[in-house]
């Protein structure tokens, strides 16, 4: 499967499919998943949300609700002001938010009321028999119209609902354009849809000894977010423990999802009881600040008469709903791969961030840079298009080349490797691509309309934090760590455990990688090496999986705590064997002299050593076997102070070619998947079979966000998909089976050369298709330019072409 | 989204079924396969004081053919619909149909007369009744009552079913001679409601025209349609692909259900003739004997 561009080293685990470890305990029911956790005296929460987009709220009565049996409490966004703080907050200061609402709605389901009872049934009888007294204000749902004169204003404090704008530039923009052969312009939208994971957030609370929290919780990326939540209770940190449960699904959604945990930790800390507050499904489609990207663009592009593209000139309005808990970092995304894989040297960027009545953007599978490969890929087609050149054909003719890495793109952002023409290459061999279009010559004879879309997109990896800050001249807190860790032990009998220190499995699969990692080092059994992770409390710096970075930074962590335990183990193996240290090598799990196999010790022989028999170190050696490594990220530079270069903060850089063949129907915009290839180059891989999960999952959530899935919200601002009878996701019926290929160009910056590929085919698929859907369409001048891309959009364009 | 409160009752006999019926009228749901009114429930977007579950109660599973008619319990699955030897034989119609019912997950708790009594005007199973003529059975303490299908849906999500009444069974007369049938759905996805799905019957006269025909749409209006005037315009036309879409366009008419967020009334409008049009040339083409 995998097409070697450099000699690949002599890997014994890394590069091998094997099945997850963490499958077994899922497959079984024993996920320990946060319904699971049942404390002793635990009280159910459930929350009364809006009904109204945009309203004061006046009294609340909550009189009758206390007299529901099984209530024991009720709660108001007046009692969070009155003993909280405000809840972690990335964006403007004059943005606040509680995880009730205090004194104003802004959104139809904003969380207003918490009822805690003896079951959730009771608290949502108590839910039903709160009275809340309205007064509705005028909500404002289109963003354009939000930072227009004259809107209803959010935020007060704020003054309007602009909570962003800024112009980047980069290179020389104008002069492109005045030099450029051709201009080609559009306006695009990239509408709201969200991860949508199995498992809701959760928490569950307790008060603990010595007057201290502890929450269990299934979001959050801790601790890299933790003492934000302390903060907001008015705890000591280290007051504050979160313990990690795993979650069936993120998707990005759990990133930052602290409000859950924030309101269980309030309302335990209120009642002095355990208590837990799950979401169901309405509450999280509604109020789990999660959905994603909603971006409105004006975008022009120039270009050389020979296909050269030149220039790029973003203008983007992004509705960001009600609330900017992440400030505007989804188009640091965007910038760290803004020119995709091409040589394109001039870029302007405004962005404007605005207010509306709706939920706010979370995290979601890309985080906003899909958003950016789907607007460059739409206008590489169109200049294509105008100029005549076949979509293989400009995107080679502008592809960086591989000899031309590292390579520093406008923004300043580093591209590690690379070789786009070997990923297009191999993409076009797995479909066939030649008798595709002979096929869909002939099918068009017959009246059926097949579309092949091929595009080529960046797939950024391992971000830095400077993106949460270089938007602002004087940024309130300019961090630059992210890093990650791990604690590597081997036990007295010589069994391998393994600790992060980040937020549980989400879904993807950190523990095989790093039972693999561990495997590699010391020649074990991935399958036997145990996985767990700390507690907040116990754990060393870590940023949790987000940004395709995971991979990267526990194997990074993962090399450096086996070095030092080697190192350790060399030393103890080399005073027993009377060898010296250099002369050691450590091969299935046994340090032996090198060339002098029957001069050795098992590791349950040096664990025997290091943890019983302390006369027998060697001098200035400790009993026990354990070390931790806390991995920095590797690639990291300041932006300059003007910000016409945002430094170095997502430089390991991903790739595919995704080729979508569709067949449209023609009455009635209805689409069929005739094939689809999809080759992504991660750097070296570490386990395919994971791997292509990640690319399965994402193409199938790019499906969804190309064709199905829309967070709708009506003119009044009201919600119109609150269950997954309206919010379509696509399911097995509507997924093909897609042909995955890899091609690997090591990082020359990431141990073991490996680069993220935990977003997969998302980063891709929404431009794969619309370029097909397209193409099918071609005789009736289809373009698509928003999504999701409806049956009746499609039949609407072919009305209109068929007229003219 | 749990249920607020209600009485749960879970009656073995019709006789008890229907006592409960009498007794607590509209405050009393029928619980049958749940597929839709558990979920209801737990939205707290209805909120019946009683629950009478009929999954216990005697006699409502079976199905039988027997002088031309194809009797279903009201408690027979959706599955079986798909499954049955019998149903295929009879029906082939219906059995074709079934697989559009939501997913087969819930067509194994689903129920025939769950689904009708529903009366989701984008479900298939009613607008199956409609094109079948089927006879609908209503039970209550006062007696029996057979419906025609054609009277049957008297509004959105509504039936003529009394307070007190139970619907039992389902009568469809079971297609006799030479009749092709067709059946066309487009939704967003597969097993969701349809943004328009039509249903059709024909059979041809000697001569290869139109003698009769009956076509039922889902998904265009508050209930579940007949396009007789369709069905007129067919009779005694050669049905080639072209003479039936051309004569559809009468259908745009039928259509109803506004725009939503899933599809404009525009789109409906065409997608519906669509579907009719293709539905009916493939009864065409089974009633000349092909596949």
């Amino acid at each position: 499967m995998a097409t070697s561009i450099e000699e690949k080293p002599d890997f014994k685990w890394i590069g091998k499919s094997i099945r997850r470890v963490e499958d077994p305990r899922y497959l079984v029911g024993r996920g320990g998943y946060i319904g699971d956790i049942k404390l002793p005296g635990m009280l159910y929460t459930a929350v009364l949300r809006s009904p109204f987009a945009h309203a004061r709220i006046g009294s609340i009565d909550t009189g009758e609700a206390l007299e529901v049996p099984g209530v024991v409490a009720v709660f108001t966004g007046q009692d969070c002001k009155e003993k909280m703080n405000p809840c972690a907050n990335f964006g403007p200061p004059t943005i606040t938010q509680y995880p009730l609402a205090v004194d104003k709605v802004r959104y139809c389901g904003e969380a207003v009321v918490a009822v805690v009872a003896e079951s959730r049934y009771a608290a949502e009888d108590g839910v039903e028999a709160v009275e809340v007294d309205f007064e509705p204000l005028d909500p404002v749902v289109d963003p354009i119209a939000a930072i227009g004169p004259g809107a209803p204003v959010l935020h007060e404090e704020h003054g309007n609902n602009l909570a962003y704008e800024r112009i980047f530039e980069f290179g020389e923009v104008d002069d492109a354009f005045r030099e450029a052969d051709v201009v080609v312009e559009d306006k695009l939208h990239w509408g709201r849809s969200s991860g949508m994971p199995l498992d809701t957030c959760g928490a569950v609370a307790r008060p603990a000894l010595n007057g201290s929290l502890e929450v269990y919780c299934n979001s959050l990326n801790f601790n890299f977010f933790i003492w934000l939540v302390a903060a907001a209770l008015k705890l000591p940190s280290n007051k504050f423990t979160v313990i990690p449960v795993p979650a069936g699904g993120s998707f990005g959604s759990k990133f930052f999802a602290h409000k859950v945990p924030t309101l269980a930790g309030f309302l335990a800390l209120q009642t002095g009881r355990p208590v837990a507050y799950i979401e169901d499904r309405l509450d999280h489609i509604t109020n789990s600040d999660h959905h994603g990207s909603d971006r409105y663009y004006d975008v022009r592009m120039g270009l050389k008469s020979d296909g050269t593209i030149t220039a790029l000139d973003v203008d983007v309005v992004d509705d960001y709903g009600a609330y900017l808990q992440f400030g505007v970092g989804t188009h640091g995304n965007s910038l760290s791969q803004a020119v995709g894989p091409y040589r394109l040297k001039n870029l302007r960027y405004r962005l404007r961030a605005a207010l509306t009545n709706k939920c706010q953007q979370g995290a979601y599978r890309g985080f906003g840079s899909e958003v950016q490969n789907w607007v460059l890929e739409r206008m590489v087609d169109k200049a294509a298009r105008q100029l005549g050149m076949g979509p293989e054909e400009i995107r080679r003719h502008n592809f960086i080349q591989p000899d031309e890495f590292p390579y520093k793109i406008p923004t300043g952002n580093i591209y590690d490797s690379g070789n786009y023409p070997a990923v297009l290459q191999r993409a076009i061999e797995m479909l066939d691509l030649d008798k595709w279009r002979t096929e869909q010559e002939r099918a068009r004879k017959e009246g059926r309309h097949i579309g092949i879309g091929v595009v080529t997109t960046q797939e950024r990896s391992v971000f830095s934090s400077t993106e949460f800050w270089f938007w602002f001249d004087k940024p309130a807190f300019p961090l630059t760590s992210s890093p990650e860790s791990v604690t590597l032990t081997i036990d007295p009998t010589g069994e391998f455990q393994v600790q992060m220190h980040s937020q549980a499995m989400w879904g993807n699969s950190p523990e095989t990688v790093a039972a693999m990692l561990v495997a590699e080092e010391f020649g074990v059994d991935p399958y036997k090496v145990n996985v767990s992770y700390a507690d907040s409390a116990h754990s060393l710096p870590g940023t949790g999986p987000g940004g395709s970075r995971f991979t990267v930074m526990i194997a990074g962590a993962v090399r450096g705590a086996s070095k030092r335990l080697r190192a350790k183990l060399f030393k103890i193996a080399a005073h027993e064997l009377e060898a010296s240290e250099d002369d050691l090598e450590i091969v299935e799990g046994v340090v032996r002299v090198k060339g002098v196999p029957d001069k050795s010790r098992s590791l349950a022989e040096l664990a025997s050593t290091a943890y019983f028999f302390a006369l027998n170190l060697p001098e200035g050696v400790e009993s026990g076997l354990e070390e931790s490594c806390t991995y920095d990220h590797p690639y990291t530079t300041l932006p300059s102070d003007d910000r016409k270069d945002l430094g170095v903060f997502y430089p390991f850089m991903g790739h595919a070619c995704h080729i979508a063949v569709i067949e449209i129907d023609a009455e009635t915009g209805t689409h069929k998947f005739l094939d689809y290839v999809a080759v992504h180059d991660a750097g070296t891989v570490v386990n395919p079979k994971t791997l292509a999960g990640h690319v399965t999952g994402g193409a199938a959530q790019g499906i969804g966000s190309a064709m199905y899935e829309e967070l709708v919200y009506d003119e009044d601002g009201q919600f119109k998909c609150s269950t997954f009878m309206d919010y379509l996701i696509p399911t097995a019926m509507e997924v093909p089976e897609f042909k995955l290929g890899h091609v690997e160009t090591p990082s020359p910056y990431t141990e073991f050369g490996i680069k993220g590929g935990g977003e997969g085919g998302r980063m891709v698929a929404p431009a794969a298709i619309s370029a097909a859907i397209d193409d099918a369409l071609s005789d009736y001048g289809v373009r698509i330019t928003q999504l999701p891309i409806k049956p009746s959009e499609i039949l609407r364009q072919i009305e209109t072409g068929t007229q003219s | 989204m749990k249920p607020p409160p209600f009485a749960y009752f879970d009656p073995t006999t019709l006789e008890e079924a229907l006592g409960l019926k009498a007794q607590h009228g509209l405050d009393a749901s029928v619980l049958a396969g749940g597929q839709s009114l558990v979920p209801l429930l737990n939205m707290r977007l209805a909120s019946p004081e009683v629950l009478v579950d009929t999954n216990r109660v005697d006699g409502l599973g079976g199905l039988r053919r027997s002088n031309g008619t194809l009797e279903l319990g009201s408690m027979v699955r959706q599955y079986v619909l798909e499954d049955d030897e019998v149903v295929a034989q009879a029906v082939p119609l219906l059995a074709a149909a079934a697989r559009h019912v939501g997913h087969r997950e819930n067509r194994h708790r689903g129920t025939v007369g769950g689904s009708l009594a529903h009366a989701d005007p984008a479900a298939e199973l009613p607008c199956l009744a409609l094109v079948l003529s089927a006879e609908l059975v209503a039970r209550s303490n006062r007696g029996e009552r057979v419906i025609p299908a054609s009277d049957f849906f008297d509004g959105f999500m509504s039936t003529v079913l009394q307070p007190d009444e139970i619907l039992t069974a389902v009568r469809i007369p079971v297609p006799a001679g030479n009749v092709g049938w067709g059946f066309e759905e487009v939704a967003r996805r597969f097993g969701d409601f349809a943004l328009a799905a039509a249903a059709a019957l024909v059979t041809l006269g000697d001569d290869g025209s139109v003698a009769s025909a009956s076509v039922a749409l889902a998904g265009v209006s508050d209930t579940p349609v007949r396009a007789t005037e369709y069905e007129q315009a067919l009779v005694g036309t050669d049905p080639t692909p072209d003479n039936v879409a051309s004569a559809a366009r009468i259908i745009e008419r039928l259509v109803t259900t506004s725009d939503d967020i899933h599809a404009t009334q525009v789109y409906r409008r065409k997608v519906a003739a669509v579907t009719a049009s293709r539905a009916v040339t493939a009864a065409v083409n089974r009633a000349r004997g092909g596949e």
